[in-house]
């Protein structure tokens, strides 16, 4: 006979004497697990019942369009690329300034770049 | 439906039926819960009034967790001695329970007053003993032998191998034996073997 198993022949009766002398719940205990059950219960139908389910619906409508949009790093660009535009727009750099605002209004056509004698240069006076 | 005729329901077809608001569900499983979840609970705890807590709160947990539940995923049972785990543990480690305080019971008569004096007598030896047990091989001992679970089910609930369970056992059975063998013949166990 192992260690193991004369240890086991001697708690044998321990084991039996301990699953025979189990704890029994109160009535006061089943009550209170019950009352617990029948609240758990009303609170679940509430909460499937009740409008407070709609905040979770729009959060779920949000995630799909940040989903749709490729995730927040494609948000992250998309916000970065606004800021820069708004800024572009506010406070131009002088490079660009003769594009958008030029002193004399005149542009260049190209029309046919294998002619010699291509180049039209039209003032507002000319058109 | 009639709570007789849910006793051959399993435990997680009722908690289903439970989370569709079936208050007969409700019942049954409060019914058929409750004491296996006290008596782990007082086995590990030692104190009746620590367990009575522990398998209010456990039961509650139960009852939260319902709708979510996935019928043949995991044993109700496997989940419920886990969380019961969890909460004695956590109490045990706040240190508001006393392991050795042995648990009053109240004393079956049906074999006569001296068998149940000496069963009353030698379980609440064992619950002094089981109380001096480090926490892991107690709760071990306690599945294994007091509540009668396989050791697979035992490592499930655990979270570790067979491999450890298997340790955690002999060890504890071990302590166990050493612990008790002193009170042999005042338990009447010596009058048995001769």
């Amino acid at each position: 006979m192992s260690r193991i198993d004369d240890d086991i022949a001697a708690l044998r009766g321990y084991f039996e004497a301990g699953r025979s002398h189990g704890a029994q719940p109160s009535g006061a205990l089943l009550a209170r697990v019950l009352a617990d059950a029948t609240q758990a219960q009303a609170a679940q139908a509430a909460m499937a019942m009740s409008p407070g389910a709609e905040p979770a619906r729009q959060a779920g409508l949000w995630q799909q369009v940040l989903r749709g949009l490729g995730g927040w790093p494609a948000l992250a660009g998309l916000a970065t690329a606004t800021v820069a535009g708004i800024w572009i727009g506010f406070s131009p750099a002088s490079g660009i300034d003769a594009y958008l605002d030029p002193a004399d209004p005149a542009y260049v056509v190209d029309l046919d770049p294998w002619q010699t004698f291509d180049l039209a240069s039209m003032t507002e006076g000319a058109m | 439906m009639p709570l007789d005729a849910m006793n051959d329901i399993s435990d997680d077809a009722l908690l289903v039926l439970f989370a569709n608001g079936d208050r007969a569900a409700a019942r049954a499983l409060t019914l058929r819960l409750t004491p296996r979840v006290l008596a782990h609970a007082q086995r590990l705890l030692g104190s009746p009034a620590e367990a009575e807590d522990v398998a209010q709160e456990a039961m509650l947990r139960l009852w939260k967790v319902a709708p979510e539940w996935r019928q043949g995923e995991a044993k109700v049972t496997t989940w419920l001695y886990r969380v019961v785990a969890n909460l004695c543990t956590d109490r045990l480690r706040k240190g508001h329970s006393l392991p050795l305080e042995a648990a009053p019971e109240p004393i079956d008569t049906s074999r006569g007053p001296a068998a149940a004096l000496q069963g009353a007598a030698r379980a609440e030896a064992l619950q002094r003993a089981l109380g001096g047990l480090p926490e892991r091989q107690r709760q071990a001992v306690v599945l294994r032998h007091l509540e009668d679970m396989g050791n697979p089910e035992i490592a499930g609930i655990m979270d570790i191998s067979v491999e450890a369970v298997e340790s955690l056992l002999a060890r504890g059975r071990r302590a166990l034996a050493a612990e008790l063998a002193g009170q042999r013949a005042e338990l009447g166990f010596v009058d048995e073997q001769d």
